[in-house]
């Protein structure tokens, strides 16, 4: 009974004029950016972040999260109707597309929104049931059990995202190392600055998350020289009753396996994605026809992918610890605010986390009653070259990083990550991990010189903390298995170069 | 041709020497009463360690050849701060015309009437941002 009283109370904080305004105004904004060639969700929300500062704290981090669902569906809508996939649309772009080829465009198209739909629907429970309860457990972490925990993060986030252990850890270590620039919490001592004051409170997060980016993605994108063609085929939304029925078994499935895999460390959307595909072709009644069009390989996937970028914000709001890059920049949002997310939050503002679950149904129904019928005018936004587009992303980079301290100077900082974010991403680094870096960095530091302090400075203290112990054998465990993986692939590698020349 | 594997570690590694070494001019401390240089120290530790991994894997792997198109990325470099010095010295209209101008060059093809038509809507953009959201941006 607790849950819908609190739930009530939610919805009277969502469905407010302005926040229903908010909620819509992200949605619209974030599925329109969404759809950008190059702009997935955690490149949109940056552009988008400077957006909420001048607006009340409930209304922002609602809109943050509209945009973040909105960035969502533009992003499955290109990868379905133009298999251009961002990295949270790759599973939709293998049946969508093939529907499209089928001239099954608008049937991909509401199966991914009415799955998305159930699958944000389920997510919102869960979130609801768990995240107070996760809270409770939360107040029980100690600083080992906090560092432990952001390692744990650090090593499954890397995995995930980047498919390279090596490359993601560094990426999150070369995000920690930022996140030192600036003075230290302790001693008030100004590190890494080298005499710049813009350097004195830190790298700005949106500087470095527009430069990683937004830039860094532009200039890709200008170097490939590739001219999109833009959809032009038929769109017919509704499906016939046969076809409706085969969404819901699997809609519910992928929700089950999204909303699980979402609270997970290192989880999200696309984890989720690719697990509630594999489900649907094992266990589908029609798996014979996953890959090749059929409507469970859209519906499955859909309602994960939705349901895990819900459920992702169970440890954000309940831990303080995001797991992924997007809920890391949702934790800036947050913080930017005034609000620190963690144990304490559904306690002290009960109206913006319920406020916020609260939203992101009626965010849900947004996306099913704007996004899915208006779908053809979204589409338009790729009839826009993209010698027009990148010159007024490159103006909106500029505003955003001006608008935060009104500094033009600000504007260098973002160009010269620009450049860094470009050379990493020529060196076929991941710049999503060294995000969750950034803005774990400090907090890391600050909960190691704390358990240092505590256990005068015995590393064994690690140990001794089950909640700590626990986690740092489970990434022991991962690391070793990671290790014997690689150097039996070398050796198997060696094997066959010897092997050849002998059979030649 | 410059390896991409190989450019990636030596990268890292660089970042790490540039931390460790500047954190060495910090007070370091001990483990339990840690100073400034101390945490920063700890984490240049292993991303060396993970640099000198990368560069072992690449001598193992067959070579990628790194790419790098310095043309595009100068360009909106140039633009980015012509945008600034442009504001700041004239008003932000020239600093949207530079920004316009100078980043059109890194797109497939270049149209003076394209530039003046983004330019003019960018300003109308900024206009209502200056009018309707406050923001401080000098126009004029």
């Amino acid at each position: 009974m607790d849950v819908l009283n609190n739930l009530a109370f939610g919805f009277s904080h969502a469905l407010t004029p302005e926040n229903l305004l908010y909620c819509a105004t992200g949605c619209v904004v974030g599925t329109l950016v969404g759809l950008l060639p190059g702009l997935g969700p955690l490149a949109t929300i940056s552009l988008l972040l400077p957006l909420t500062y001048s607006i009340p704290t409930g209304g922002a981090l609602i809109m943050l999260a509209g945009i973040y669902y909105g960035a969502q569906y533009g992003d499955s809508v290109s990868a379905i109707t133009m298999k251009i996939p961002h990295a949270s649309s790759i599973v939709a772009c293998i049946d969508g597309y093939q529907m499209t080829l089928k001239g099954k465009t608008g049937l991909a198209l509401f199966t991914a929104g009415v799955s998305s739909f159930i699958g944000g629907t389920v997510a919102i429970v869960v979130l609801a049931l768990f995240a107070p309860l996760l809270g409770d457990i939360a107040l029980k972490f100690g600083p080992t059990d906090y560092c432990a925990l952001m390692l744990f993060g650090f090593v499954c986030v890397s995995f995930v995202t980047t498919g390279s252990l090596l490359n993601g850890l560094a990426m999150c270590l070369l995000g920690v190392l930022l996140g030192q620039v600036g003075s230290d919490l302790e001693t008030g001592l100004e590190r890494f600055t080298f005499g710049l004051p813009s350097l004195v409170d830190g790298v700005s997060l949106v500087s470095l998350a527009l430069g990683c980016f937004g830039i860094a993605e532009i200039t890709k994108n200008l170097d490939a020289r590739e001219e999109r063609t833009p959809f032009n085929g038929k769109i017919k939304l509704m499906p016939t009753w046969p076809e409706f029925k085969r969404i819901i078994p699997s809609a519910l499935r992928g929700s089950v396996v999204g909303s699980f895999l979402g609270i997970l460390p290192g989880g999200g959307p696309v984890i989720a994605q690719f697990a509630a595909y594999g489900i649907d072709k094992k266990v589908s009644k029609y798996k014979d026809e996953i890959g090749q069009g059929a409507i469970e390989g859209v519906a499955g996937q859909a309602a994960a992918d939705e349901a895990a970028a819900r459920t992702s914000f169970i440890p954000l709001m309940s831990i303080g610890i995001p797991e992924n890059a997007v809920m890391a920049l949702m934790m800036a949002a947050f913080i930017i605010k005034g609000i620190q997310p963690g144990p304490n939050m559904i306690a002290k503002h009960p109206d913006l986390f319920w406020g916020l679950v609260a939203s992101m149904w009626v965010g849900n129904c947004f996306l099913l009653l704007l996004n899915v019928p208006l779908v053809r005018f979204w589409l338009s936004v790729f009839k826009i070259p993209y010698n027009v587009l990148f010159p007024s992303i490159l103006f909106f980079c500029c505003v955003g990083t001006f608008s935060i301290n009104n500094s033009l100077h600000d504007i260098y900082t973002t160009a010269a990550f620009g450049l860094i974010g470009y050379i990493m991403m020529r060196l076929a680094f991941d710049p999503a991990p060294l995000m969750l870096g950034f803005i774990l960095g400090p907090m890391l530091e600050e909960y190691f010189r704390r358990s240092m302090l505590l256990s005068r400075g015995s590393f064994l203290t690690f140990f001794t903390h089950p909640i700590s112990a626990t986690l740092l054998s489970l990434l022991a465990l991962f690391i070793g298995w990671q290790v014997f993986t690689t150097v039996k692939g070398w050796r198997a590698a060696a094997a066959a170069g010897k092997a050849q020349p002998a059979s030649s | 041709m410059l390896n991409q594997n190989v450019a990636r570690g030596a990268f890292l590694a660089a970042v790490a020497l540039f931390f460790a070494s500047n954190a060495l001019r910090y007070p370091i401390g001990d483990l339990a009463h840690a100073g400034p240089g101390l945490f920063p120290l700890l984490i240049c530790i292993p991303l060396l360690i993970i640099a000198g991994a990368i560069v072992l894997q690449a001598r193992l792997a067959e070579p990628v050849p790194l790419q790098f198109n310095p043309r595009n990325i100068a360009l909106i470099m140039a633009s980015l701060v012509g945008f600034v010095i442009a504001s700041e010295y004239v008003n932000a209209i020239a600093g949207i015309v530079v920004l316009v101008f100078v980043a059109g060059f890194a797109g497939t093809n270049y149209s003076w009437t394209r530039n003046i038509k983004v330019a003019l809507g960018l300003i109308a953009v900024a206009y209502v941002f200056q009018h309707f959201l406050g923001l401080n941006l000098k126009l004029l």
